[in-house]
């Protein structure tokens, strides 16, 4: 019996070593960990278009993806040598723990800036301004966040915009699926009224619909979502890097480019950039 | 070797737990996985007990549509069946009813019926593997009392096989419970659900995870327990554990 105890206790503590073996890799910083690993890790969608999702040709691409490309290039700038470019799946459920894990090394997707957070992530600069908005049926009863009481309102999972709405229009049903596509075949079998979730997004699925122009986004913006890149918390050199690329960006129209490969009357997801939007990501670019 | 935990970058705050509203969503989690688990395990335990005496039976057509039945459903994948039920089914019934059923939220009751035929299948094979253990000369005794084949079923072959499939029973029921978590992927707000739930609220994965691994772990180790007892409770002496006087010579 004390043999058995014994054993029993040196696997327990074996487990512990190998969860605690797996730990130091997070003591050091994010450069230095891609350095070491010779891989940048970056965790994006693959259902939200334009973003971050998956095309018919089977290729994984995006705007937010875009983005990080020119991180990478960054990345390889500033450790002096070439670095490998992953891709990771990352929900708005797992995206925290994946990132505060080690498992990827930043987030780009379509992940909104919150106070909440920022208490335990950092954040990048905004690189995108959208607000929550309704995609419905053509001719739909329901015309913005007014008109959704005692309605089935689908919504994604870890979304501000779920969060808004449970908040402050109790009287919506929510129906709550862990990710967008699923979210939307309930729209389409009208299992729910309206699926909510920022404007862009849904003017994404829509644009990828069978039929396009069975659907209606609408409303008005009833929340704000700016979007950032998420990092781990507390690395201010890794950051800095991440926002002086995109400053970078803005200033000297890459941006632009990018925005219209991907928003522009040709794009995926046709979606003129505001003049608020244009002047608030121009005032984010510091000086030299 | 365990300095790693000490270097990990991310300070706990535990309290997350029971601020209001999250300590109230992990409790309703809690019970709907509860509710959802034992309704799942009613109509898998009902398939379960039907279809595996029919596995056994003597006639050859019971056998075949029970096999079929067992081998189809637990061959596919739980998740599967989820999105089975609750996309698919729907879409094959009557507009009016499929209209009701939106209406009413039919999210609770695909999760129940996918749990509930899947481990059914599983339970079936549990339930023949106990009646196949007993032996034959039971039958053949019970009917040469002058039972049915059916008495000899039910008064003589089930209560005997039914308390040598208890551990086996125990370890299906508790993988029942555990999988009822897929249910999040059809919008039933269970146990993993709100746990996610409050992290995406609060940012405090590590938190809300853990506590989701304790409850899973708690309310596992119950069931154990209670089956353990029931085990020693009911269990005939020389068919199933240890008889004392056979071991202890």
């Amino acid at each position: 019996m004390a043999m058995l105890r014994r054993r029993i206790v040196a696997a327990a503590l074996a487990a512990a070593a190998l969860v605690a073996g797996a730990a130091p890799a997070l003591a050091e910083t994010t450069l230095e960990k891609i350095a070491r690993t010779g891989t940048m890790v970056v965790g994006t969608r693959t259902g939200s278009p334009p973003f971050g999702f998956i095309d018919r040709q089977n290729q994984w691409g995006g705007f937010s993806i875009d983005l990080a490309r020119l991180v990478h290039a960054s990345v390889e700038k500033k450790v002096g040598k070439r670095i490998g470019f992953e891709l990771k799946e990352s929900t708005p459920a797992t995206r925290i723990p994946l990132l505060t894990s080690g498992a990827v090394d930043l987030i780009a997707g379509t992940m909104t800036i919150t106070r909440a957070r920022r208490e335990s992530l950092d954040f990048s600069i905004v690189f995108f301004v959208t607000g929550a908005q309704f995609l419905v049926k053509k001719g739909s009863p329901i015309r913005g966040v007014d008109s959704i009481a005692g309605k089935r309102i689908g919504a994604q999972q870890g979304s501000t915009n779920e969060k808004f709405l449970r908040e402050r229009y109790p009287k919506a049903q929510l129906v709550v699926f862990p990710d967008q596509p699923s979210a939307f075949t309930a729209l389409v079998q009208g299992k729910v009224d309206a699926y909510t979730n920022d404007g862009v997004q849904l003017a994404g699925l829509k644009a990828k619909a069978p039929n396009p122009n069975e659907w209606d986004v609408v409303g008005d913006f009833y929340t704000y979502e700016p979007y950032g890149m998420a990092m781990r918390k507390n690395e201010s050199d890794f950051r800095n890097l991440v926002d002086f690329t995109l400053m970078e960006a803005i200033e000297s129209g890459e941006y632009q480019k990018l925005y219209d490969k991907w928003f522009g009357p040709q794009g995926e997801v046709p979606y003129p950039l505001s003049e608020t939007a244009r002047i608030f990501l121009q005032m984010q670019v510091i000086p030299r | 070797m365990l300095t790693g935990w000490r270097r990990l970058a991310y300070q706990f705050d535990w309290s997350v737990l029971w601020t209001p509203p999250y300590g109230l969503w992990l409790l309703q989690g809690i019970l709907t996985t509860l509710e959802l688990a034992a309704l799942g395990w009613l109509l898998a335990a009902g398939l379960g007990a039907i279809l595996g005496a029919c596995r056994t039976a003597p006639a050859r057509l019971l056998r075949a549509v029970a096999a079929v039945y067992v081998e189809f459903f637990r061959n596919v994948p739980l998740l599967v069946w989820m999105f089975f039920w609750y996309f698919g089914v729907p879409q094959a019934l009557p507009a009016a009813a499929r209209d009701w059923l939106n209406r009413h939220g039919g999210e609770f009751t695909a999760a129940v019926v996918a749990l509930g035929v899947y481990h059914g299948a599983r339970l079936a094979e549990v339930v023949r593997a106990g009646l196949q253990s007993v032996p034959p000369t039971q039958l053949e005794a019970a009917v040469s009392t002058g039972l049915s084949t059916f008495q000899a079923y039910r008064l003589v072959l089930v209560p005997i096989a039914i308390r040598l499939i208890i551990p086996p029973v125990t370890n299906e029921s508790l993988n029942l419970l555990k999988n009822s978590s897929l249910a999040l992927t059809i919008s039933v707000a269970e146990t993993t659900f709100m746990t996610r739930q409050i992290e995406s609220y609060t940012a405090r994965g590590f938190e809300a995870i853990t506590a989701g691994t304790l409850v899973y772990l708690v309310l596992c180790l119950g069931i154990s327990g209670v089956m353990a007892r029931v085990e020693r409770g009911v269990g005939i002496r020389g068919l199933i554990g240890r008889d004392p006087a056979v071991v202890e010579r």
